[in-house]
């Protein structure tokens, strides 16, 4: 593939490590030092310019390229860039990389034509939730009002302890791989769909797996380091969270220190887990601001570095503490003295490659890097089947389509069990209002919101025959 | 150097009296189709038209008022309205309204929808005078400036202002853009209320379901209910009517006391979970209920009453005195203390905000109740920040203290009120309890009507001296205004520039 970054930053060095020897990169920044610091590792095109610049990414040969990775840390420049990408050509790929949430929300709701868009913030987040054991969605599709829920997770090895001394998540995964699972995961994981204990009212879509992308039949299993894709109710993909989560412990009690914008979207994603959650915040402006946006979470105005208060508010006793302050250096502090009081798992958000190993070494249980992990989650994407088979074979796309049943339709009035077998899957129907989650022997009627899991070749072919 | 345009602010309050002096031809109505003297509505329109006129006159106005001024003119208004209002009593020549005081006492509580009443025979009162009790209620119910918002141009600019004085509750919910439409649609819901019961109650009367039901009734009834006002033209207030009516008038009176604008939107805009979702509404059915369980359980138990009268007295009572409506369909001075006691504590929690009831309203209980809360969680965790939240919303930590003062400022008043009440019993040898003395004012202070004793559902505040009626007079005044409009008039801040 011909792959087109801007930025080159850590986000966008990361994905040149990781991608050189397999695909064509050009790079471009507007700080020459840092892309002769490039060029000069690795084999790959530079250019000098602004990725805001029509005339400069049209000169640069934008056109040829099937992707663009627009990585700066300015989300207005990387949106730019992607709309201009896709004005000049349609066929291009994009990822956009933004620090604010509210730019993945508008793209969920498809107002922003971008293909994917990464946020450090929310990965940063998603690595912390993952880190104390209870790996929460990718990403939630709703339909219905609701009542129908598409659910995308990773599937994690479990592991006994929050995670090890020293160890980065990516280890402890591996490792723990090989250690016993929990028996309700057990129940679904690793064995053949038709028998596992999969939660009522919900059915897996596909499994995404290295090079593949697929409707899972019967005998298929899902084995960890997979990422699949649910639908379901509400109820089911709660269940489908939980089941998934592989700790024993149950987590109930983390510290945030620092409410920037990483603080808050860690808050966010735990909350949601239904994990208390409590904000330190040394900025008395910030922590009103804070306290007015989440209503869940308890929101103390305090410097995290006071003995007395850490003390006061039994701070050692909290399951995990998370130190998303602005500078290294704070966090680093405020981690010790909280590992004196007693917390038992800290985990620290760090900003400089270098402060990991320096975390790490120093007793913090784990040191997240966001710049490190978006970039890991960005290789993903290139590297994912989804988007290879899109530029490849634009027809092997899926899709979820949203169609209403016709009265004249051939398949009105039938069972599913009869539905004939063409690589679609019917996840639900909503019928007068209300979201049904069919069985074999239940009935397709006419009039049936039906929600459909289809390889794109087979899109027109459904929307016949329904 | 005086920082408030008073001339100005009287400019616009005699042009509202003047147009207020219309509703005098309601009356007047109803005198010649019962062939009574239709001299006292004749004379009240031209005094007060006229004294409107003058006032306007030898003042000048701008085209708006200022925010300072609004507390003025909303005072005065009011003031002034009940003033007029008591033109048609002296007028009159009955001898219920012997003295100015009465008569301004009538009118007060007819216009702040309270209900006490000087009457002492009100059956002996002609229609005509009768209805202009009721109309004085259902002008009062959704406000006065609320009306004169809805219909003058004048008060097209800076009417929010002057609305937000007069509308209860601590804050304002605008339904449209434009205050002007917010103002017309209240008033539509409100009219098409009032023609629903009066619709239902003739009909009950018509079927025959209820006898005593005639459509003179019927519209008595709906012009008080709605405005949770409580002016009857039965001796025996609703006991007079049968248990189908009493059942349609509690219904009403649970309505009227809702937030209005959240009503229009479950009525009109069919956003029936905007109700359910409203935690207001959620606590005052929960109060409604409670308290009425309570009361039944006394009645219950004292064996006062059983069987299904038991349960419709009891929820009659405690819905009517909740809402500060204040008919009775028994009467509750015959009953045991506790029973006393449990409907004197549902006259201080009023309907909800945006309702046309008194009192202290629902919603600053649940706030209150959370900033105590939060007051508790911080001397705990002083490091604490966290928000009082209404429905989701985080609260202006300002209007949190505007809530804290006005609880403040409401139980002060309606001390100093009692106190003055018993002193001044004691001075004349009233036969006043203390229990009395709370109710009475209790009753005046929050819009309800009834007190206990002398001056209970089926009797009459006459008894009082001259002095306790100006008390009463001026704690309905500062209840219906919810006393922060007047009482910053006697704050030297105010008047200075």
């Amino acid at each position: 593939m011909k792959i087109f970054i801007i930025g080159a930053g850590q986000v966008g060095s990361t994905i040149v490590e990781a991608l050189h020897g397999e695909h064509e990169l050009t790079v471009v920044d507007v700080d020459a030092s840092r892309l002769e610091a490039l060029s000069s590792r690795f084999d790959i095109g530079t250019v000098e310019g602004d990725g805001t610049s029509r005339r400069m990414l049209a000169d640069a040969g934008l056109a040829g390229s099937d992707l663009l990775i627009a990585c700066t840390s300015r989300d207005e420049v990387n949106i730019i860039a992607s709309i201009f990408c896709r004005a000049l050509t349609p066929s291009t790929r994009t990822i956009v990389r933004t620090g604010n949430e509210e730019y993945l929300d508008v793209w969920r709701e498809r107002q922003l034509d971008v293909d994917w868009v990464v946020s450090s913030e929310r990965e940063a987040a998603l690595a912390v939730s993952q880190t104390i054991g209870v790996p929460a969605a990718r990403q939630t599709d709703v339909f219905a009002d609701g009542q129908v829920q598409i659910v995308e997770f990773d599937v994690v090895a479990p592991s006994r302890k929050v995670a090890d001394k020293g160890v980065s998540i990516m280890k402890a995964a591996e490792e723990a791989a090989t250690r016993p699972k929990k028996a309700r995961f057990e129940d679904v994981v690793g064995r053949p769909l038709r028998e596992a204990a999969i939660p009522a009212d919900s059915k897996v879509a596909s499994i995404i797996r290295e090079n593949e992308i697929a409707i899972p039949r019967g005998e298929e299993k899902i084995r960890p380091g997979d990422r699949i894709v649910v639908i379901g109710s509400p109820t089911a993909a709660r269940q489908w969270s939980e089941l998934l989560t592989p700790t024993r412990r149950k987590v109930n009690d983390v510290v945030i220190f620092g409410a920037g914008r990483m603080g808050i979207a860690t808050a966010r994603v735990l909350l949601q887990q239904g994990i208390r959650v409590r904000l330190i915040e040394s900025e008395a402006e910030r922590a009103k601001e804070v306290a007015e946006l989440l209503p869940g979470v308890r929101v103390f105005h305090a410097t995290g570095v006071d003995p007395e208060f850490l003390e006061r508010e039994r701070i050692g006793m909290s399951d995990a503490a998370v130190f998303a302050m602005r500078e290294d250096a704070k966090n680093y502090y405020a981690a010790t003295l909280a590992k004196l009081h007693g917390v038992q798992s800290t985990i620290a958000i760090v900003h400089d490659t270098v402060s990991m190993e320096v975390f790490e070494r120093a007793g913090v249980d784990v040191a997240i890097n966001p710049r490190l992990i978006t970039a890991e989650e960005i290789v993903r994407f290139a590297r994912d089947p989804r988007t290879k088979q899109v530029t490849m074979l634009e027809q092997d796309r899926f899709e979820i389509l949203d169609i209403t049943v016709r009265p004249e339709s051939e398949l009105a009035g039938k069972q599913f069990r009869e539905l004939p077998m063409t690589g679609s899957l019917i996840g639900a129907v909503v019928r007068e209002g209300r979201a049904l989650f069919p069985h074999g022997d239940d009935v397709l009627e006419a009039g049936d919101r039906a929600i459909i899991f289809t390889p794109s070749s087979r899109v027109q072919e459904v929307e016949r025959t329904l | 150097m005086l920082g408030v345009d008073v001339l100005g602010s009287l400019n616009l309050v005699g042009a509202l009296i003047k147009y207020l002096s219309l509703s005098t031809l309601f009356p007047i109505a109803f005198a010649i189709g019962y062939s009574e003297s239709v001299w006292p509505f004749v004379l009240a329109g031209l005094v007060g038209g006229g004294f409107g006129w003058t006032l306007e006159r030898l003042t000048q106005g701008k085209e708006q008022v200022g925010i300072r001024e609004g507390f003025l003119v909303v005072s005065m208004t009011w003031l002034l309205a009940a003033g007029l209002g008591a033109l048609p009593y002296m007028f009159s020549g009955e001898d219920q309204f012997s003295s100015p005081v009465n008569a301004y006492f009538e009118a007060m509580s007819g216009f702040t929808t309270t209900g006490a009443s000087v009457v002492t025979d009100v059956e002996a009162l002609p229609h005509s005078l009768a209805m202009w009790r009721q109309l004085t209620q259902w002008l009062g119910g959704m406000g006065i400036i609320v009306l004169f918002l809805a219909i003058l141009p004048r008060l097209r600019v800076g009417g929010r202002q002057l609305l937000e004085h007069e509308l209860p509750g601590p804050e304002f919910e605008q339904l449209t853009a434009r205050i002007r439409d917010t103002a017309r649609r209240l008033w539509a819901l409100y009219v098409a209320l009032t023609v629903a019961e009066f619709v239902t109650l003739t009909l009950l009367g018509w079927t025959g379901v209820d006898d005593e039901m005639s459509p003179y009734e019927a519209l008595a009834h709906a012009l008080t209910t709605m405005p949770t006002g409580g002016f009857s033209t039965e001796a025996r207030s609703i006991e007079a009517f049968g248990a189908a009516t009493q059942w349609v008038i509690v219904g009403f009176m649970v309505a009227a006391g809702m937030n209005f604008a959240l009503l229009y939107r479950g009525l009109v805009r069919r956003q029936p979970r905007a109700l359910v979702r409203d935690e207001e509404l959620r606590l005052y059915v929960t109060l409604l209920l409670a308290g009425s369980a309570l009361l039944l359980a006394e009645l219950w138990t004292e064996g006062v009453i059983r069987g299904e009268e038991a349960v419709r007295v009891g929820t009659f009572q405690v819905v009517s005195l909740m809402t500060t409506t204040g008919y009775a369909s028994a009467d509750f001075n015959l009953w045991p203390v506790f029973a006393a006691i449990v409907l004197i504590a549902v006259m201080f929690f009023g309907g909800s905000a945006g309702s046309t009831s008194g009192s202290v309203k629902v919603v600053r209980h649940l706030l209150i109740g959370r900033i105590l809360r939060r007051e508790l969680d911080q001397t705990v965790h002083p490091e604490i920040v966290s928000r009082v939240r209404l429905n989701g919303v985080p609260m202006e930590e300002r209007t949190l203290r505007g809530i804290s003062s006005f609880v403040l400022l409401y139980v002060g008043v309606f001390a100093l009120g009692t106190f003055a009440l018993m002193a001044d019993g004691a001075r004349i040898d009233l036969d006043l309890r203390v229990v009395d003395g709370l109710a009475a004012a209790a009753t005046t202070i929050g819009n309800v009507g009834p007190a206990l004793g002398f001056a209970g559902p089926m009797g009459s505040f006459d008894p009082f001296s001259g002095a306790s009626k100006l008390v009463m007079i001026l704690l309905m005044w500062l209840g219906r205004l919810e006393i922060i409009p007047v009482a910053v008039l006697f704050s030297r801040h105010y008047w200075r520039v």
